[in-house]
């Protein structure tokens, strides 16, 4: 297993340089010109101001003298100043990912842990109400649409009932704990302030749930799934002809088979979640790397564009690598 | 079947357990969604007001910044030399307390206020404000053409300051109120890589020291800003003038959505929405818990017409043509489906309220008329391509506005079609003077109306005769130069002249100039809407 991690990780720079080569020509071969935001629309027409602007961002060079430049200077850890922000987009990045981080574990955590329960139940249930009832709430929450239910949402617990944190990682008029991890929930524990974890906390709830729907739904349906079908395997009969109680079968047995496929779903899912924020925090008004990206594309913003396609990069090669090792940790049949 | 029953008839307790565990996390998640909103005190008992707005923040160095947002900080962070009330007001001393120009309206001289400091302390010099405007020419940023003209900017001793001009320029002292004329602190700012010098473009390297710090002599000073987020200002402790800081500390939101404003507000989140639709008056009138006024603003829509661009066609050379547009829309149908009737039309490129203004007929909707000068130049059934950026500015949707007009032209004989871009898109054909029809925006930058002459006329160096492609009207021309040589009724008299030669060239379309709603929390006064500063801080208030 250690070879092939090693061997994984060894290509990942390849990899990596493919996907920044690919994202850099890729933003750049749109015909819309990055001056049109950089400069103000008042400006459009003013050659000295287009003039001035082409120069201090580099885009008088030719597009391979750019991509050189961007290489070089990527290589040295600099990922470029955004045209947008004004900001290294490493210093935006680092800024913007621990938020989506939160919110994406959090929302995994209520997807695998409420899934997992969820699809047991079902099929402890099988065909009966509670069953039906089960299914049709993973059918609603895979295909809802994301911006629906986060309006709807905030609309009734929010603004109506009152009862539900609102948009935002915090309430108004409290501040941020110290910078540790960028992650408010863990960095408001680390230094104790209980008040602000529990506004951060209550802050994540709505966002979470939204984004946790999707993969809820595909979890109930997998384990529900998988569970049936380890129920009727050869080694659940065994097992109850060696007098095993049934709890200690499922336990011991079938929900750990069962949950070996959703592993698999979930590393894929982390990436998803991370880079697919977008719509969540927009409505919630949570300033992470999904935003980022999308006034990033608005902008062409192409310093910015590339960083979020690398740290893309890195988490989907990351999950998938931790995804292949559990995979091999749970199920010993699985050699790497 | 055999495991189903193995199932239902077995206590399963490592199993409930687990349930338990999982349920017990998910409920501790419940509790904090449901003990959510922490409990925030009122903005009156901290000091602390919060406004909501969609952030348009391009930057916070002042002197590259344009944006309706940087107004606001520039205006609470950076004082002037001046500072105006409304449109062709009086002006206000501000930083400088006396200012006078010369009979030729070409040398402007201020003096300053001596007690006058910046926010560290130190006194505000004519140092300062000289190497101010000479870093605002110097950068050939997006503010730059406040500097237009400027020949030279002297500071004889550390309280005057006089600025020559190459031509006479009698809209100067109008120029200084804005807030990106704002004064710097040249020590400061060039010891965190500020330059002033003549390649200033290339090596001033400020603009990320000015995203963390400032270095003002305003009321604020700059605590933190977190693009996409919010944007905090503390009082500046050291605030010279009488007139001290009504917060302790002021938080400009983003709030990109205007509904989400409103459930804001509703909910104490924040004391001042800044951009509610109209479709929510009703019910922002009818909550208790807020105030609300809708005032009318200097802001406007417009059509923009460039019958020199490569796909224009032929008839937008013809005057007629051009004028057939202007009567083809149906203002008021347009005005109704944008900003809910609350809007106003407009007669030229002169918003309603700037000098000029008056008297000028405002546009009707007459679809006969449009096809009779049509008919006339032989254009009946024109079609063109309207080209416009898809979003919603002023509270006035784009497409919306354009699917209106789209149809008062259809019955004038006019076969409009729209071509909807992403903002970058558009500008980039904007910007190469590519697209024949088009929408736009503006917002005043200064109380006088020169900047529309300067921007929108055909007169020579103004930003719209490139963008027309059409030849320079040297009347215009003669009559902007002529208003910069006079002051009071005269000049108020060419400037009004000048905005009837606008609306005879028909290239700028004025559609709509909405008004605004000012809704805070009921316990805010001094709401308000500022012709430089967008929100005007110092008026602004808590009443508990």
């Amino acid at each position: 297993m250690l070879r092939y991690t090693l061997k994984r990780l060894a290509i990942m720079p390849l990899l990596l340089w493919g996907i920044v080569t690919i994202a850099f020509f890729l933003s750049h071969s749109i015909s819309s010109n990055p001056l049109a935001s950089i400069v103000g629309t008042r400006n459009l027409g003013n050659a000295d101001v287009v003039a001035a602007a082409t120069q201090r961002w580099g885009l008088d060079k030719s597009l391979l003298q750019q991509y050189f430049i961007y290489i070089g200077n990527l290589l040295h850890g600099d990922l470029g100043t955004s045209f947008r922000t004004k900001e290294p987009v490493a210093s935006d990045l680092s800024s913007r990912l621990p938020a989506t981080l939160e919110l994406a574990l959090f929302a995994l955590i209520i997807a695998v842990v409420l899934g997992i329960v969820l699809g047991v139940v079902a099929a402890r249930n099988n065909g009966r109400l509670l069953d039906g009832a089960l299914r049709t709430v993973a059918l609603v929450g895979s295909s809802t649409p994301v911006f629906w239910v986060a309006l709807l949402l905030l609309f009734v617990f929010y603004a109506r009932l009152g009862i539900a944190a609102g948009p935002g990682r915090l309430s108004s008029r409290v501040d941020p704990p110290p910078h540790f991890t960028g992650m408010y929930t863990v960095d408001s524990l680390l230094v104790g302030n209980f008040p602000l974890f529990s506004d951060a906390l209550s802050h994540l709830i709505l966002p979470s749930i939204v984004m946790a729907l999707p993969l809820l739904g595909t979890v109930i349906r997998m384990v529900r799934a998988q569970v049936l079908e380890e129920q009727s395997s050869d080694f659940v009969r065994t097992a109850r002809a060696k007098g095993m109680t049934p709890s200690q079968v499922t336990n011991r047995h079938v929900v750990k088979n069962a949950i070996t496929p959703v592993i698999t779903v979930v590393g894929i899912s982390v990436g998803m979640l991370i880079m697919g924020a977008v719509m969540v925090e927009t409505i919630f008004t949570w300033n992470g790397i999904g935003t980022y990206a999308v006034e990033a594309s608005r902008s062409l913003d192409f310093p910015a564009i590339t960083g979020v396609c690398l740290v893309g990069g890195v988490i989907f090669l990351v999950s998938n690598l931790v995804t292949d090792i559990a995979y091999a940790i749970i199920d010993p049949r699985v050699r790497l | 079947m055999q495991h189903k029953t193995l199932f239902a008839h077995r206590p399963i307790r490592r199993g409930r357990r687990t349930l338990g565990a999982a349920a017990a996390a998910l409920a501790l998640m419940a509790l904090a969604a449901c003990s959510a909103p922490a409990a925030s005190s009122s903005g009156g008992d901290s000091g602390e007001i919060i406004l909501g707005r969609s952030m348009d923040v391009s930057t916070l160095d002042p002197e590259r910044s344009l944006c309706d947002s940087c107004q606001i900080y520039n205006g609470a962070v950076y004082d002037t030399l001046l500072a105006a009330t409304t449109a062709d007001g009086d002006l206000q001393p501000l930083l400088a307390q006396k200012w006078e120009a010369n009979d030729d309206n070409t040398e402007f001289t201020f003096h300053l206020d001596p007690d006058a400091v910046f926010s560290d302390g130190s006194p505000v010099e004519a140092k300062d404000v000289k190497w101010s405007f000479e870093r605002l020419a110097n950068l050939k940023g997006d503010p730059s053409y406040f500097m237009a003209g400027v020949k030279e900017v002297a500071a004889p001793d550390a309280a005057t300051v006089v600025v020559t001009t190459d031509a006479p320029n009698s809209a100067f002292f109008n120029v200084v109120t804005a807030g990106y004329t704002g004064i710097i602190n040249s020590d400061v700012a060039i010891e965190n890589g500020a330059t002033a010098d003549k390649d200033a473009a290339k090596t001033d390297k400020a603009e990320q020291w000015f995203l963390k710090n400032s270095a003002g002599a305003g009321q604020y000073v700059l605590t933190s800003y977190e693009e996409g987020s919010q944007l905090v200002l503390s009082e500046n402790k050291n605030y010279w003038g009488d007139d001290k800081p009504n917060f302790k500390k002021v938080v400009i939101k983003d709030v990109p959505d205007a509904s989400t404003q409103l459930q804001q507000l509703q909910q104490g989140d924040i004391d001042v929405a800044m951009q509610l639709s109209f479709d929510t008056l009703d019910q922002v009138k009818s909550d208790e818990s807020l105030t609300s006024e809708v005032v009318p603003t200097y802001n406007y829509v417009y059509l923009g017409i460039s019958p020199g661009a490569a796909d224009a066609p032929k008839a937008l050379d013809d005057k007629r043509v051009r004028e057939a547009l202007r009567k083809a829309i149906d203002y008021d149908t347009v005005i109704d489906a944008t900003v809910a009737g609350q809007g106003s039309k407009q007669a030229s490129a002169i918003p309603n309220g700037f000098e000029g203004s008056d008297g000028l007929d405002v546009p009707t909707y007459d679809p006969e008329g449009a096809k009779a000068l049509l008919a006339e130049a032989g254009a009946s059934n024109l079609k063109l391509e309207a080209t416009y950026p898809t979003f919603t500015i002023y509270g006035v949707n784009f497409s919306t506005m354009f699917q209106s007009i789209q149809q008062s032209m259809k019955k004038a004989g006019i076969e409009l079609t729209l071509n909807p871009l992403d903002y970058t898109a558009w500008g980039t054909k904007f910007g190469a003077g590519e697209l024949p029809l088009t929408a736009v925006y503006f917002a005043p930058d200064h109380p006088d109306a020169v900047q529309y002459f300067q921007y929108f006329s055909l007169a020579k160096g103004a930003s719209w005769l490139g963008y027309s492609g059409l030849s320079e009207n040297t009347r215009e021309t003669k009559g902007v130069a002529k208003a910069l040589t006079e002051t009071g009724d005269a000049r108020a008299a060419t400037y009004s002249e000048l905005g009837q030669d606008m609306i005879d060239d028909a290239i700028i379309l004025p559609v709509v100039n909405p008004q605004v709603i000012l809704a805070g929390g009921s316990n805010v006064s001094g709401n308000n809407y500022h012709v430089t500063r967008n929100i005007d801080l110092r008026q602004l208030k808590f009443t508990d």
